[in-house]
């Protein structure tokens, strides 16, 4: 057997906690070194598979299988394809960077460190998990250190904010598990072997009926996890409260998982359910758009700003999806990761204002440019990638989802073009309020401008901003045979055709998939 | 199945075992009063030569088959063994926690260890029988030990309160049994499983309504036992009062034996009629699985909380029921495994709360993360394994249970017990929110509360030994999961 590399890079934080639960407490100065150094490794890895991942292959790539418990066909079954590196390697990314930015933590420091890497490790394995036992099984662990993390260490509605984050989630996640068990069941009755393995599932037959059941089952979990337009009360407030690592992964790792999720397993395993209820998806994800921008908007807090401004980035990626175009997936999958990096970025940058002021309302702001103008600089270049200034990452992303949701989704993708224009409206008048005009508050002469230690976590994300922006390729390469494939999957099962101009050829690199 | 007098001392080995450990235990206590550690002895030496035999028992019947002994009162299968097994460990571990308690009643502490045995003893009476009436004896032998469990600091209003509860309800639980009993033999003209199960086969009834009542009676009297709702009612009272010490064996020995016995008179006597008693379970199920989660919500006590999620846990389990003899395997893994979550929990309610105390309110866990980090992580984990957080044996245990229900047809059951599992993280999660993510009150003496709090002794061991079980078959379940896969009734 080869080097099982994802099974290490699943393992690799989970060891890592272990061993910072080890260290003596008392030694509090070194857990946070310790923690980030460890967590640099699984960086390093994911750099590794995302260079040694074959471009041209839309399957799974280095698979691993062992049986876990035969009878009830449940494997430990790992892949990864072009739709999951790049969220792997996101994920491995932004944990050392929540790491670096968590100086403010003193209480307990040894269990938040542990708890963030237990979180990267569920995070990686839902990524990579092909056998649906083994993804509902990460799905759910998740979900323990990121309410400890809101629950601990945020502030001051952190448990309201943390119980009504697992019990929304954990409700979608149950409803899942019911259809994950009709399916391996079915596959019982079909096949006479039970399996949970998503390759054996997407063979199964099923009346349409059944289909949309499933579907919505599935859907269901999802969209909580987006979150969709209505599902979505949860999110504000878990982000506000959550500290600020917690902030970053939930919105940069945590969020996606629902995209992912109706991307790799709604597609292609209910497809003619997919094709049915598009309208519904694309509706839902328009008014996310739209409601969380404007909701965006009227927000006092700077904090609450970014996380609605998350409920509308990710509608685009839902109507990305749905659009069922070359060019709406692949604007979806790398939207994703935009949405991290940018939205991750701003969290941190509310963070380090947060920890100077200990506040996060707009009012108590104004002129911090003249104080601050580092800060204000990677404020307004940040803000300029999340709504999407063409030569940055933001602008590749939803350029994409649109062109792709025009084609199949015309009146849609027209109002959904807005929410680009109500972005800049909510990012642009804050950064004004926050940033420009004279110091209105004495609080806020003497701000200190950011740190060395500062600067260098958000060196990575803006070198990413850009590189994405400027050079797409190597990212969209990877993506594109996988997300063709669900397509051609789709094409064969469910009676549907992609209009003409849906499939052209990857628009950016110019080769066939 | 012979009419002889098949005399076999292997199939009631660990029963006479137990006796004579108790007998033992008793005797030195009438000629002079040993140390607690002299009584440690003899009940790790018990416990041990039980276990041996039961192993004895296990090599017998997977390598020559079931067999039936005492004119077929006794029937020693893969099913029975498997339930003597779970029995002793829940003993053991029971016994442990308990320890402080026994110590401190000083010579009444030996009684307790002596009402143990018994108990044990009658539960796995209750998984080995193949007859009604000898099901029936085990059945009270273990009730009447922990009736007087129950209420062992009987200087301790509450515990007496604890007591008689449990006894009233449980005398009538014992007669509607017994009353089953007498309507099965009316129908059938047999009170061996077998009798009636090849009785049932061979002739068509054409009125079966006093056998269907008697069903019902039989399922009903055990229902008490497993604390299945509506006929729950005794349970938080009588797990609040009595001497913390002991309420976990108390509510853990119970939903072993009462399972293996309800599994085994369902199965092997009433195959035939699967269609009403299935439903009739699914229907048990709902209903404690609705009641003890929504009152288990509104506890302020943690062990009316435990003793209302075990209500709920009884509905689950009776989910995995639902399925017959193709639920078993997934019964008999829920229990092994919730058992012992259940007695690490009430290990460290014995801990917080001390050996012999009455109640348990949860404001006393408040902050419990920083007086004791390991009391703490532990508990959370007991409460995420009974909520069926994945990870934890709690998780397959569910799982299991609920995939056998859905592949027999109990789709409804099946997804209320998926929205139950949701809203029980209320309850679960307030727990830990307490311990992690409150402050300790401030002690009004100051010193007594905010002290730091470490288990000591075999409480530790038994701590570090069910969190271990927890977790080793929640990552990996596939060992116990084939061990009992084959644990179905003969």
């Amino acid at each position: 057997m080869d080097f099982p590399i994802l099974a290490v890079l699943i393992l690799l934080p989970a060891t890592a906690a272990v061993i910072i639960a080890l260290l003596p407490e008392r030694r509090s100065e070194v857990i946070l070194p310790v923690g980030v150094a460890l967590s640099m490794l699984p960086v390093g890895l994911a750099g590794y598979l995302f260079f040694a991942f074959e471009k041209g292959e839309a399957g799974f790539q280095f698979v691993e299988k062992v049986a876990w418990y035969e009878p009830w066909g449940i494997s430990w079954h790992l892949g990864v394809d072009g739709i999951s590196l790049l969220l792997v390697v996101l994920t491995t990314i932004l944990v050392p960077i929540s790491l670096a930015a968590s100086t403010a933590i003193t209480d307990r420091l040894r269990m938040f460190v542990a708890m963030v890497l237990v979180l990267e490790a569920g995070l990686i394995g839902v990524f990579l998990s092909l056998d649906l036992f083994l993804f509902f099984v990460f799905f759910e662990v998740i979900l323990i250190p990121m309410y400890f993390i809101i629950g601990i260490w945020g502030s001051e509605r952190r448990i309201y904010a943390a119980v009504k984050f697992f019990i929304f989630t954990a409700f979608g996640s149950a409803l899942m598990l019911a259809g994950i068990i009709a399916m391996a069941l079915m596959h019982g009755d079909q096949t006479g072997q039970i399996s949970f393995n998503y390759i054996d599932l997407l063979q199964l037959s099923m009346s349409s009926n059944t289909e949309l059941w499933l579907f919505g089952a599935f859907a269901l979990a999802f969209a909580i996890k987006v979150p969709l337009f209505p599902l979505h009360t949860w999110l504000p407030d878990a982000h506000v409260e959550a500290p600020t690592a917690g902030s970053v992964l939930l919105a940069g790792v945590l969020l996606k998982l629902g995209t992912y999720g109706l991307l790799r397993f709604n597609l292609p395993l209910f497809p003619e359910a997919s094709v049915e209820l598009v309208p519904v998806l694309a509706v839902v994800a328009v008014i996310g758009i739209i409601y969380g921008a404007i909701v965006a908007i009227v927000q006092p807090d700077l904090k609450k700003l970014v996380a609605y401004s998350s409920v509308s980035h990710l509608g685009f990626i839902v109507l990305g999806i749905f659009a069922l175009t070359s060019q709406g997936l692949q604007g979806g999958v790398i939207q994703m990761v935009n949405h991290g990096i940018t939205t991750g970025a701003l969290f941190l940058l509310v963070g380090m204002i947060y920890e100077r002021r200990h506040t996060k309302k707009i009012a108590d702001f104004g002129g911090l440019a003249r104080v601050m103008p580092v800060f204000a600089g990677i404020f307004l270049f940040t803000s300029f990638a999340s709504i999407g200034l063409p030569g940055l990452n933001g602008f590749i992303g939803e350029f994409l989802v649109l062109l792709g949701s025009y084609t199949t989704l015309q009146p849609y993708a027209i109002i959904a073009a807005f929410g680009v224009v109500l972005a800049a409206v909510y990012l642009l008048w804050a950064y004004e309020r926050v940033f420009t005009g004279p110091v209105t508050k004495p609080e806020n002469e003497k701000l200190p401008d950011l740190g060395f230690r500062e600067i260098a976590i958000m060196v990575p994300l803006i070198a990413l901003m850009l590189f994405l922006g400027l050079y797409p390729k190597p990212a969209l390469d990877r993506i594109a045979p996988s997300t063709e494939r669900v397509l051609d999957r789709i094409e064969q099962v469910a009676d549907f055709d992609v209009p003409e101009p849906g499939r052209l050829d990857d628009v950016f690199s110019g080769e066939a998939p | 199945m012979s009419d002889l007098v098949n005399v076999s001392y292997l199939a009631v080995g660990p029963e006479i075992l137990l006796t004579l450990g108790a007998v033992l235990v008793l005797m030195i206590d009438v000629f002079r009063q040993p140390s607690a550690r002299v009584h440690a002895w003899i009940v790790a030496a018990t416990i041990l030569a039980a276990t041996v035999v039961t192993w004895f028992q296990w090599d017998r019947v997977t390598g020559e088959g079931p067999f039936l002994a005492f004119s077929d009162m006794v029937v020693i299968d893969e099913y029975g063994v498997i339930a003597s097994f779970i029995l002793l460990l829940v003993g053991a571990l029971g016994l442990a926690v308990a320890w402080g308690m026994v110590e401190r009643l000083g010579r009444r502490g030996a009684e307790g260890i002596v009402l143990v045995f018994m108990a044990i003893a009658g539960f796995q009476f209750m998984a080995v029988s193949a007859n009604l009436v000898m099901m029936f004896m085990g059945l009270e032998i273990a009730s009447i030990s922990l009736y007087v469990l129950a209420g062992i600091t009987r200087e301790r209003p509450e515990a007496d309160e604890a007591a008689l509860k449990y006894f009233l309800l449980g005398s009538f639980a014992s007669a509607v049994f017994i009353y089953g009993v007498a309507l099965a033999f009316a129908g059938t003209g047999g009170v061996s499983v077998y009798d009636i199960g090849a009785f049932l086969r061979g002739s068509v009834l054409l009125k079966p309504g006093v056998l269907l009542i008697g069903m019902a009676l039989l399922i009903t009297g055990l229902a008490f036992k497993l604390s299945a709702a509506p006929f729950h009612v005794w349970a938080p009272d009588t797990y609040q009062g009595s001497p913390a010490g002991i309420v976990g064996f108390m509510a853990a020995g119970a939903k072993v034996g009462a399972f293996a016995g309800l599994g085994r008179i369902v199965i092997t006597a009433f195959p035939l009629y699967e269609a009403e008693w299935a439903v009739g379970l699914a229907i048990l199920a709902t209903i404690s699985i609705a009641t003890g989660t929504l009152l288990a919500i509104a506890q302020s006590d943690i062990r009316r909380l435990l003793a209302y999620s075990g209500v709920a846990h009884a509905g689950f389990i009776l989910t995995g029921l639902t399925a017959g003899e193709a639920g078993m395997p997934a019964v008999w893994f829920y229990l092994a495994v919730y058992t012992v979550q259940l007695i690490g929990a009430f290990a460290v309610v014995a801990a917080v709360a001390g050996p012999t105390a009455a109640g348990s309110p949860m404001s006393d866990y408040e902050g419990l993360s920083r007086r004791s980090p390991f009391l703490a992580a532990v508990l959370a984990l007991f409460m995420l394994a009974m909520s069926g957080v994945p990870l934890t044996a709690g998780f397959v245990g569910k799982f299991g249970a609920f995939a056998v229900a859905w592949r027999a047809d109990f789709e409804w059951l099946v997804i209320v017990a998926l929205v139950a599992s949701v809203a029980g993280f209320f309850f679960y999660l307030r727990v830990i929110v307490l311990m992690y993510m409150r402050e300790p009150a401030v002690a009004e003496a100051p010193g007594t509360m905010r002290a730091r709090l470490e288990p000591v002794g075999a409480l530790r061991w038994v701590l570090i030994i069910s969190t271990a079980i927890t977790l080793a078959f929640g990552i990996y379940p596939t060992p116990l999961l084939d061990l009992l896969s084959t644990a179905l009734p003969f």
